[in-house]
């Protein structure tokens, strides 16, 4: 029986993807769990996995958009016929039938279909050969329902879940090989024992080595690092004195109504840089391989540390925005983050990055690319040092802000104007106006 | 110990009460002279006399109102249905009188009434001869339901049933009558409730009724043999009341569940069986539970149609198989 390969919801709120290539070919020999084709979404390209073993016997898609939910391949035996149309998306009433008993569903096909009881033979010969043609069809849509789930929903056994709950193991991290890899008992125990002896022979008895296992937004996060590391890129680093900016915080602290949320000093920063973004667009830029986007507005990604992993939700249009509003627009996405339920449309549109680990009281730090955003802002504590004003020593409170810039689209010059800007505006404040 | 054919067993247990007990007596169709279509009652006729082993008219609703009467007033009966399909012409009388009388008259009623039937698929009887409806008087709240598979457990169950001041339906298979097994000397009643553990093992538990269960005691023997699977078989005996706890303790330490009857498997005792475990071992359960039962066909006359649409050992080893699965 052919399963067929539909697009998946890589993502929240995804709809559709485009094909970007496959990585087999009609014919071939394919593993469950092997890189099957690469699928672009809005966010992310990335290799889809086969979700079932044998041969790759048609692609119905070969390239472009398509919806997901879509069937756009068979997966099956050598030799196997498959249905051209590929309609496997919106089964026929009959199909919907969930038993796969070709008689019970005879039986239930006549009861919908003739009121009186159907005593011909012939009839009922026909209709028990329909049947079994729905029936086939039936178990064809059921097992690549249940094959096809990327939905992020982990499917475990009740026994395994509870032993892994008493283990403390995180069932996510665990693989299953039990039907259509359900996480099974074995599963759980087997990931119990194993980081100890298999993985570091080398490491003392005893010692407790825990081997997680990537999730997939895990593996995101590594392989578009990965890409953005190949990035040529140049560091800048700026110290900007705080004085005046810290000044202003208080006062629009101080004016704050009760329902209003606190702006902090991240947020003055994500204003004053959207402000110098839209003065210095060469580093509001994508880099896109094929050209550069320069953009008249600001969306400025916010690096959040969530449960899950890091994400970037954006802060649109932070350069028209006051900043009690882009607290507002903060604290909201920042919740939203750590409870997982951003939304698609959050992390999407940024052209700048804004990476603060200040409150780890960090004094300076490299932030990697977010392509294809042509730079990224890295954002250390406000610490209080001596510096020489007018030849004397005086201490003040200074902010250290390194740039990190991808040369194909931003030359040192670019950068240096907008971080000499940037710390114009965090200096005297008033000027973002 | 003596061995008894499971036929034996249910005349034994039917000719000892009526020899100790002047309120026992039988009634059903052709159960005198001939001693029932399957020859259970055989030569009772000659020991206890037609005044207490009673042939009837083909009317399955007198025969179980007459018992019904007879059991208020005391007597103690046990009526048979020939075959169990036609239960379905007594249904007035079991589940509107049989049933309620007890609740209904504030016990002031009893009604201790058996009702003995039989059925069962593999002799191509048809669809109207063969068919297995226990799981319809499982629903029915007064009634007791109880469906042996060994000779033993139907000589002790039967008479538990005719000392039960409830209406029982005793479920008899008719594949089951040839066989052979040892009873004890002495007649032991089997209490109600009590489920019967016919084999131990680890891996999988396999809940049979009536035939399926010396056919599940075959698929266990060779899942042991030819896959190293260790299969516990358990027969409840009684499905109504039904001994969860031994059910649920063995789940709890298999954590696979298979339930196996000749019925058809939509809406059988093995959808109430499969309830029972998902409530009571949710936590302990490392694969679906597999139900294995009939095709949802009427049955064939033709043999290999018949065959085709009834479980067998085989069917159950492949739900076992499944249940331990590796994809």
């Amino acid at each position: 029986m052919a399963t067929e390969v539909k697009l998946p919801r890589l993502g929240q709120g995804m709809e559709s993807g485009t094909i970007v290539k496959w990585l087999k070919g009609e014919g071939e020999q394919v593993k469950k769990r092997e890189p099957l084709y690469e699928l672009d979404t809005d966010k992310v390209t990335q290799e889809v996995e086969a979700e079932a073993d044998g041969v790759l016997l048609k692609i119905v898609v070969d390239s472009g958009e398509v919806e997901v939910g879509k069937t756009i391949a068979f997966i099956g035996q050598e030799g196997e016929e498959v249905s051209a149309s590929g309609n496997g998306a919106t089964p026929s009433p009959e199909a919907e039938e969930t038993d796969n008993d070709a008689t019970e569903a005879a039986e239930d096909s006549q009861e919908e279909g003739s009121p009186a009881p159907a005593m011909d033979s012939q009839r009922e010969r026909g209709q028990e050969a329909a049947a079994r043609t729905a029936a086939a069809a039936t178990e064809k849509v059921a097992d690549s329902n249940k094959v096809e789930r990327s939905d992020g929903r982990i499917k475990a056994s009740p026994l395994a879940r509870r032993l892994a709950r008493e283990k403390g193991i995180d069932i996510a991290q665990v693989s299953g090989t039990g039907p259509e890899g359900r996480i099974v008992a074995e599963d759980v125990e087997g990931a119990a024992v194993t980081p100890a002896p298999a993985p570091a022979p080398a490491a003392p008895a005893g010692s407790d080595v825990e081997e997680l296992q990537l999730s997939s937004t895990r593996k995101t996060i590594a392989r578009r690092l990965t890409e953005a590391w190949q990035a040529p890129v140049f560091q800048l680093t700026v110290s900007a004195d705080m004085t005046r900016s810290l000044e202003l915080r208080e006062r629009l602290v101080a004016r704050l109504t009760e329902d209003e949320t606190k702006p902090t000093v991240s947020d003055l920063l994500t204003k004053v840089c959207a402000a110098a973004l839209v003065r210095h667009r060469a580093v509001n830029a994508h880099f896109t391989g094929e050209s550069i986007r320069r953009f008249p507005y600001a969306h400025i990604g916010i690096a959040v540390a969530a449960p899950n992993g890091l994400v970037v939700p954006v802060i649109r249009d932070a350069d028209r925005s006051t900043i009690q509003e882009i607290a507002a627009s903060r604290a909201d996405v920042v919740a939203r983050a750590r409870d997982g339920k951003l939304q698609r449309a959050d992390l999407e549109e940024g052209t700048f990055t804004i990476s603060n680990l200040g409150m780890y009281g960090i004094e300076q730090f490299i932030a990697v690319l977010n392509p294809p955003q042509a730079a990224i802002l890295a954002v250390g504590a406000t610490e209080q040092k001596p510096v020489v004003r007018d030849g004397l020593v005086e201490v003040r409170p200074l902010l250290t802000l390194t740039l990190t810039c991808d040369h194909r689209a931003i030359d040192g010059s670019d950068g240096a104007e907008f971080l000499r800007t940037v710390k114009e505006l965090l200096e005297e404040p008033a000027l973002a106006l | 110990m003596a061995e008894l054919t499971y036929r034996e067993a249910v005349r034994d247990a039917l000719s000892r009460a009526m020899r100790e007990d002047e309120d026992v007596f039988i009634m059903g169709e052709d159960i005198a002279e001939m001693g029932g279509s399957m020859g259970v009652t055989q030569g009772m006729l000659a020991e206890f006399g037609p005044e207490r082993v009673r042939n009837t008219p083909i009317s399955e609703i007198a025969i179980v109102g007459t018992g019904i009467g007879a059991a208020m007033q005391g007597m103690r009966p046990v009526v048979e249905i020939k075959y169990q399909d036609f239960l379905t012409l007594s249904m007035e009388q079991l589940v509107n009188q049989a049933a309620k009388h007890r609740t209904m008259s504030g016990g002031q009623l009893k009604v201790p009434l058996t009702v003995r039937t039989q059925g069962g698929a593999g002799w191509s009887p048809g669809a109207q001869h063969a068919q297995q409806l226990e799981a319809w008087f499982v629903h029915v709240p007064g009634l007791k339901v109880a469906f042996p598979s060994t000779p033993e457990d139907v000589r002790g169950l039967l008479w538990s049933s005719i000392y039960d001041d409830n209406p029982v339906i005793f479920f008899e298979h008719r594949l089951l009558y040839p066989l052979k097994g040892e009873v004890p000397d002495e007649l032991e009643p089997i209490p109600f409730g009590k489920a019967r553990v016919m084999r131990e093992g680890s891996d999988v538990t396999v809940i049979a009724i009536g035939r399926m269960v010396p056919e599940a005691l075959q698929a266990a023997k060779q899942a042991e043999e030819e896959e190293g699977i260790s299969v516990e078989v358990i027969d409840p005996r009684t499905l109504l009341p039904l001994d969860e706890d031994t059910i649920l303790d063995s789940v709890r330490k298999t954590t696979r569940c298979v339930t196996a009857h000749e019925a058809v498997t939509r809406g059988g005792f093995g959808a109430e069986l499969a309830a029972v475990v998902q409530a009571g071992a949710f936590d302990y359960l490392d694969a679906p539970i597999e139900r294995v039962g009939a095709k949802f066909a009427p049955l064939a006359f033709a043999p290999a149609m018949e065959q085709w649409a009834i479980p067998h050992a085989a069917d159950v080893l492949e739900a076992v198989k499944r249940t331990v699965a590796r994809s």
